[in-house]
Formats: structure tokens, sequence, C-alpha cells
């Protein structure tokens, strides 16, 4: 009889997760900034929970846990905003955007932790490119880098495009973003007319994508922003991409398109709209599909194998994994195993 | 048995059986002698302050950081002394026997 089968191989998938990581560290995209007026308060789950986003009346965003440290009261049911303070609506103690509480109506002897630090927690926020991020880190520890200065997204003038929008897939972010290095995906599954080469190059929460020799440029900012320049018919087209991790197993991805303020009728101006409509799904003239028409199917229905089986001709699938481990914090042995 | 000699708020003395095992609080609270323990031994509240006798204050354990911070915190309200302790803090066992504490005063 032959050798003994490889049953490991055979088996493995039973024992297989779709999402077995955490919530990675990083900035990540809340909501956009004109959604949320000084005053107001609302509910917003991400990362996993329910948190309370809410703008000072100065117009300062804070998002904090629901939860009042005081007796528990869920602070975005019946919370105001007041002032430069959420207010609990139990017993009116209130939070600074950094959660310290600054207020107790009625206690005469301030609990000594109240004035030692922030009892509320609360996210590092920051506005930007119309937006606003928050920083996320399963042990509250602070920003360890900043977002970058997009200029398609800054620039007062010179570009311009409104286009933008959001799609939720079932996975974790980690998933979505392997594609990025995933190429031979890039002809089979997308049907790609060959498999573009690709180069990354790695620098602490940054990396830096080129697909198929500058046809595709990315720039990717830890887990929560790339950004995508398309280099195609003489014309630079990007695509700013925000996705948020609203569990460990659901993503919303948001994307923005933008491109040069070319004039009306000129055909850089064409060119620019139809790159962008090839980014997003199929495009007139065009061989290859963009990501809406077909990752999703895969997405939303793999597994993650912490040990795959890669054949030459593969992107660099495990030096991006590396890359990205440094987004999840204090794992056990059991996690570290499966991712 | 652990009884403790108590001096009340308004200067009278008696003795009470203390609870071995459980916080000095919770005999003190359910005696009567008017200390809340609010915040059930969390160190937030410092409703349950007393006044160690001199000689008594060394043979306790010290006093932990976050005990030091709620007793600073009173000091706006009353009077501080070198043997002030929060009574949350002290737990009863026989070596306490004939301990001598004062009620302080409330904030």
């Amino acid at each position: 009889m032959g050798d003994q089968i490889n049953l490991k191989i055979l088996l493995e998938s039973q024992g297989l997760e779709r999402s077995p990581f955490p919530i990675p560290t990083g900035w990540f995209f809340v909501d956009y900034s004109d959604a949320l007026k000084a005053g107001e308060l609302r509910n917003v789950t991400l990362f996993g929970q329910e948190w309370v986003l809410f703008r000072t009346e100065s117009g300062k965003p804070g998002m904090s846990d629901p939860y009042c440290p005081h007796l528990g009261a869920h602070m975005g049911h019946g919370g105001t905003v007041c002032g430069e303070h959420i207010r609990c609506p139990f017993h009116h103690w209130e939070y600074d955007t950094a959660g310290w509480c600054k207020n107790i109506p009625y206690g005469k002897v301030t609990p000594p932790i109240v004035k030692k630090q922030a009892i509320l927690r609360t996210l590092p926020m920051v506005e930007k490119y119309g937006m606003m991020w928050a920083w996320y880190h399963p042990l509250c520890a602070e920003p360890t880098w900043e977002l970058p200065y997009i200029p398609e997204m800054e620039d007062p003038t010179g570009y311009t495009g409104s286009r933008r929008g959001s799609w939720t897939a079932d996975t974790c972010i980690q998933e979505i973003a392997e594609n990025g290095v995933d190429t031979a995906h890039l002809k089979f599954l997308h049907g790609a007319p060959m498999i573009p080469p690709v180069e990354a190059t790695y620098d602490g929460p940054r990396m830096k994508l080129d697909i198929g020799k500058g046809y595709i440029v990315g720039d990717v900012y830890g887990p929560g922003l790339n950004v995508m320049r398309f280099n195609q018919h003489g014309i630079t087209a990007t695509m700013i991409s925000y996705t948020q991790p609203i569990s460990a197993e659901k993503s919303r991805m948001n994307m923005s398109f933008r491109h040069v303020d070319y004039p009306a009728g000129t055909p850089e101006l064409a060119a620019s709209k139809k790159v962008i409509d090839h980014m997003i799904g199929a495009a007139e003239g065009e061989e290859s599909a963009g990501f809406e028409s077909v990752d999703f199917i895969v997405w939303n229905n793999k597994k993650y194998r912490p040990n795959p089986l890669l054949c030459d001709g593969d992107g660099p699938v495990l030096q991006f994994r590396k890359w990205f481990r440094q987004f999840y914090t204090n794992l056990d042995a059991a996690t570290l195993a499966k991712i | 048995m652990t009884v403790v000699r108590v001096k009340d708020r308004a200067g009278a003395e008696r003795d009470v059986e203390a609870t071995n095992g459980v916080p000095l609080m919770e005999t003190l609270r359910d005696a009567g002698f008017g200390i809340d323990g609010t915040c059930g031994g969390a160190m937030s509240c410092g409703t349950c302050h007393v006044y160690i006798d001199a000689a008594w204050a060394p043979r306790l354990p010290a006093r932990s950081a976050d005990e030091a911070a709620m007793l600073e915190a009173l000091a706006d309200f009353v009077e501080l002394r070198p043997s002030s302790r929060l009574s949350c803090q002290i737990p009863v066992d026989d070596t306490l026997d004939g301990l001598a504490v004062e009620i302080a005063p409330q904030v």
C-alpha cells in the first residue's frame, strides 16, 4: 500500500474560524463631520460594542463607553450634551470628551480617583478629511502615530469628486486587506488579463503597495485607512478607503473617490470618471471587475487559514500577515495559534 | 471574641463586639454609630472615617495609597489626625481585641 495520507490537510477546515482576530488597534473612521451637529448625541456600534457619540456645544467630538461609571446608566438613552460635557440622565454626573468626571452635582467630597484619572472610557478623536476619526486600543493606550495629509481630501482646490459609498462585509479587516497583496486573485477572481507584479514595503504601521509597476500605488496607514492611486489613461484617480470594524466579524467598508478637477467635457475628466467606475464594479470596455462585483462572495463565506497552502506565483501574503500582527495587542496563546 | 471600645460623636464611650473576618466599618455601621459606609469599602466616599487610639494606631496595617488619598480629600471638611483611618480598611481579628476608636465627624 502507499504512504499514510496527510489527514491534517484534509480535516483542518473543521477547526478553522472565519474571523479569529480581535479588533485591531488604529485610527478608524467614525462618521462624516457634517453628520453630527453641536449638542447632538447618539449611539453607534463599532469595535464590537456600543458607544455614545456626541459633539460639545463648542464643536468638539467625543465618543464614550455608554455606561456611567457611577451606577451604570446608559448615557446614550436619555443623556445629554451639557456645554463641553456629556451628562448622565440618572444623577447628572458629567464627563468631558477625555472621560474626566467634571461634575457630581450633590457629593461634597470628590472621590479621589475622580481627580486622579479619567473614569469614563473615551476614545481619542480627531477631525480630518471632513470626517471624525477615533483611535481604538483594547487597553486604552494613547495613539502612537498620526493620520496623514491627503491632498485629494484636504487641498482646498485642485481636486473634486463627491462620489462615495459604503459596503458591509461579513469578515474582519485583515481578511479584506489581504486581497491587496493577493495578486493572483486579480486575474482569476477579477478577470485581469494577467497576474500583475506587486511590491509591498513595510514601515511601522505603514505599508506601501505598488501593483502592476505603478498601475495602482497604495499607501496604507494601519488597519483603518488606505489611499490607492490608480494611474491609467494618462490620469490619476484616487480611492480613499476607510473601513470600520463593526465587530470582530463584520466590517463596513467606506470609500471616497476623488480626482483632479478637470474642466467639463475634457477627455481627462471622462477618463477619471471611468477609472473610478472601474474601481468599484464593471466598467465598459474593461476586462476586469472592481471589488463590488466579485470580492464579497469570497469574503462573506471563506474561513481563515493560518497555515495556507501557497504556491509560486502567489503574492506576499505571509509578509502582509506578519506586518498586520502589530495591530493586535496582548494576544493569548490560543488566539496566536489561530492567526 | 473581639471587643472594641468606641467613642461616638457625642463623646460617649461603649464597648461593641466586632465580627472577626469583616471590616470594622460594618460593625460600626450596624451598631448605629452613624457610619454610612456608602461605597462598601471602595475608598470613594469617606463616610467611615475614624480616629484610632494613638497607642493602637501603629499596630494596624498601614494605609494604602488609595486610603490616604480618600482621607486627604476629607481634609477640607473635617479634622484629620495622624491616626485617621477609613474603618472599611481595618479587617477585624482577635489581635484587635481592646482596640479603641473614635467616630470622626460627618462631612
